[in-house]
């Protein structure tokens, strides 16, 4: 009772506690339809094409309903032997059914994922199915071809009911499920996700490691130097950034090559001989030197922008204080530097986890990394999910690095610029 | 003044608008081989028939097709493929199927156009464009000898130094078993039955790998199909493997020292496909383009700007007639081209069934193969 009689009214006669609320609720919608069209901007392009992604990598409901027969004929074989006649004729009427919709040839793509081979059988049997007498359709989708007789393409088949998998998944790190359920690597000859993601690892983390080690000394100098010197200088910082991609990978491999410029030089200048001219291109060196001029700017950017704000005059106490130049630089100078180190190593990583073209370029036999892969399905063999799965596990790894780098330094001591 | 100019500017575009909404889009590969497409067929089909023809240029693939239809809004009419992807296209209901002797005129001499290609075409949906191959060429300057066969494309002892291949399994393992003793007979048909087995896979693998970690040999991967003639010209590797037609620009076009070698050369073809629903689908000018572009006088045109051949045997005999016909004027294009009698001694026919079959399987063979150099 007490509470209500001390209510602090507003001139019209509202409590002063709801008029405040509903100020504030006004300015609070005011503020989101403020950032509105920014949410839904990244709903459209970001939230939404990853949902789609991640259904799109486990989604299997398209040859689940596709062969609704054969999958419940399959249910009793074990996967040891060719299943039974029950199973060939289910199989023979969902086929017929397919071709009769004009839809087999999206099965035959499908199941060319999972096992290769099948695009012909299929496009075979699809032909000699009009053929086809009543009865005995073991015998008959046998003949077809000899495939059909082989028991890794029906064990393919099964591996294609349930609705939702993870086979994409797991044949991303060379995996499958075999014919008992049990999780195994594929053969040795075709076991190369693995090696591409550990490529791939390696790459992204020599670059980074590469551009702070040459961006640190350029950020220093750009922010100690005079305004018209580190103008300059900056501009030659960011005229190469301006440049296009291939313009830039072309000039290092007429530079680097073995009968390139600068192996030129160093004949001429007698440091090699003609005929032992070093291997600078095609091999991961071609790589990481093309990758880390590329990539430098974005680490050169925002250890720029810290350095910039660090006085100088803390330098000058550090020394005064009676620490020699580099313990005043390791105690001082770099610690104040740590956001933007880690603004700048997060960004090229994240960077050149995702390249391709230029390691395709230049990489020779180690140029392919996980991220032509992507591209291969998205492009080549239509294989999307595929594509979307091992696109969703590069995300998982870019945002467990992100986590870590998290835990171990704080993400809100971080400065992008 | 600034408002008038642009007034102007939004009309412009407002009647661009208007028109490429009516114009067929036809989608290439761009650079010299697009510019022969529309200098040669392109143009002359658009004044003959009165519709306008848009080039669009794309990397290949058929994910954007793909997407368009996804997403419901198809943009693009007729699109230049590989064999492949008219297979895998097709199944997947993109494009539109041919009844091939209705739908497409028959040569001058009354030929139906079924018989008057090459080949039988990979799919319903395929009509071809120009045939191409994969063969190698050498620098001149660099090597002693004369390479003639496939074999010395791996003969490291005879003709050393680097070799520059394909950056993928297909035809490097055609190659690699012709150069290891298989003969391909009729359209490469031992070669493809060697590799429907595992150990005929390996041993075209084990081949390359070998090639490559000869001290004496060496790989560079190319990718990009300017890459082979530039790597022969700035002398990194001896030989490269790579489309003729680029090799004939550096050669003829440019005067580079290289020259090419057509032994256990694999003949591979581009094809063009109507995408169904395509903005000029329902109207029927996609189709009417399509047609006249792919008639007997309108594929021998573009073979005055490349080095590729028309896919028709009737095409051959108008360049025949009137050489030379290379737009240098003194060029004969019929001892350039692929299928020339000249050249077709020993030859495979890239088979695009074997690749949609096996393609990303192989792709991984090779990937692996190339991660243990």
């Amino acid at each position: 009772m007490s509470s209500e009689t001390q209510q602090i009214l507003t001139t019209d006669g509202i409590p002063l506690e709801v008029s405040l609320k509903k100020a504030e609720r006004k300015n609070k919608l005011k503020a989101f339809l403020l950032v509105a069209p920014l949410l839904l901007f990244l709903i459209i392009t970001y939230v939404f094409p990853i949902g789609d992604m991640l259904i799109r990598s486990v989604d299997d409901r398209e040859v689940t309903n596709m062969l609704p027969k054969t999958f419940k004929a399959m249910k009793g074989w074990d996967g040891q032997d060719l299943p039974s006649e029950e199973v060939f004729e289910a199989f023979y009427f969902d086929m017929k059914l397919l071709i009769e919709e004009r839809r087999e040839g999206k099965l035959s793509t499908e199941m060319n994922f999972t096992k290769n081979g099948f695009k012909s059988i299929l496009k075979k049997l699809r032909r000699e199915m009009k053929k086809f007498d009543e009865g005995n359709y073991k015998e008959q989708i046998m003949a077809v071809h000899k495939r059909w007789t082989d028991v890794e393409y029906w064990r393919a088949i099964k591996a294609r009911s349930p609705s939702f998998t993870n086979q994409k998944y797991l044949k991303g790190i060379d995996m499958y499920t075999n014919e008992k359920g049990e999780i195994v690597s594929v053969p040795e000859d075709r076991q190369i996700h693995r090696v591409l993601w550990l490529r791939t690892l390696e790459v992204a983390f020599f670059v980074t490691v590469f551009c702070f080690l040459m961006a640190y000394p350029i950020a220093h100098l750009l922010a100690t130097l005079p305004m018209k010197y580190s103008n300059l200088l900056m501009i030659c910082v960011l005229l190469p950034f301006w440049t296009s991609l291939l313009v830039r990978t072309a000039s290092w491999m007429i530079l680097l090559q073995q009968q390139g410029v600068v192996n030129d030089f160093f004949v001429t200048i007698g440091l090699v001989t003609d005929d032992n001219r070093p291997e600078m291109m095609y091999n991961k060196t071609g790589t990481y030197v093309a990758m880390t001029q590329i990539l430098l700017p974005f680490m050169v950017l925002p250890l720029y922008s810290v350095m910039k704000t660090i006085s100088p005059s803390l330098m000058r106490a550090g020394k005064s204080l009676g620490g020699t130049p580099f313990v005043a630089f390791w105690k001082v100078y770099f610690p104040l530097t740590i956001p933007g180190i880690g603004a700048g190593c997060l960004l090229v990583f994240i960077l050149a986890i995702g390249y391709y073209i230029t390691p395709a370029l230049v990489g020779g036999a180690s140029g392919t990394l996980i991220s032509n892969q992507i591209a291969f399905h998205m492009k080549s063999t239509l294989d999307w999910s595929f594509a979307s799965a091992m696109g969703l596990m590069l995300l998982t790894g870019v945002l467990a690095i992100y986590w870590i780098y998290n835990k171990l330094v704080g993400i809100d001591n971080i400065k992008l610029g | 003044m600034k408002k008038l100019s642009k007034l102007l500017l939004a009309i412009s575009f407002a009647v661009s608008m208007a028109t490429s909404a009516f114009a067929v889009t036809v989608v290439s590969w761009g650079g010299a081989y697009t510019e022969s497409q529309k200098l040669g067929y392109g143009d002359p089909t658009a004044k003959a028939l009165g519709i306008d023809i848009n080039w669009v240029d794309y990397s290949g693939g058929l994910s954007e097709i793909k997407a368009q239809k996804e997403a419901g809004k198809i943009t693009w009419d007729i699109i230049d493929v590989f064999a492949m992807d008219t297979i895998t296209g097709c199944d997947e209901g993109l494009f539109v199927e041919f009844d091939f002797d209705k739908d497409f005129p028959a040569a001058p001499d009354g030929t139906p156009a079924s018989k008057d290609f090459f080949t039988s075409m990979p799919s319903k949906c395929a009509v071809g464009n120009i045939l191409y191959s994969w063969n190698y060429a050498y620098n001149v300057n660099n090597i002693k000898g004369t390479p003639k066969t496939i074999q010395d494309f791996f003969n490291t002892k005879k003709f050393p130094g680097k070799r520059a291949i394909y950056n993928g399994a297909l035809t490097n393992l055609e190659i690699a078993l012709a150069a290891d003793g298989v003969k391909p007979g009729k359209g490469g048909a031992n070669i493809y039955e060697a590799l429907e087995t595992e150990a005929g896979v390996e041993r075209a693998m084990n081949k390359i790998k070998e090639l490559c970690t000869d001290p004496k040999g060496g790989c560079v991967f190319w990718s990009a199909g300017a890459q082979p003639p530039e790597l022969l010209v700035s002398g990194e590797v001896v030989m490269a493997t790579g489309w003729n037609g680029r090799f004939f620009g550096a050669e003829v076009g440019e005067g580079a020292p290289i020259k090419q070698v057509w032994d256990a050369q694999g003949l591979d073809y581009e094809y063009f496909v109507l995408v169904k629903d395509g903005p000029n689908y329902a109207n029927g000018n996609a189709m009417k383009a399509l047609a006249m572009m792919t008639n007997t006088e309108m594929l021998a045109g573009s073979a005055k700007h490349i080095a590729y051949a028309p896919w028709r045997k009737s095409s051959l005999s108008i360049i025949e007639k009137n050489e030379p016909w290379y737009k240098d004027g003194k060029t004969n294009m019929l001892s350039q081209m692929p299928t020339a009698p000249a050249n077709t001694k020993n030859y495979f026919l890239v088979d695009p069934i074997y690749w949609a079959d096996n393609g990303t399987e192989l792709g991984e063979k090779w990937e692996a193969m190339k991660a243990g150099l």
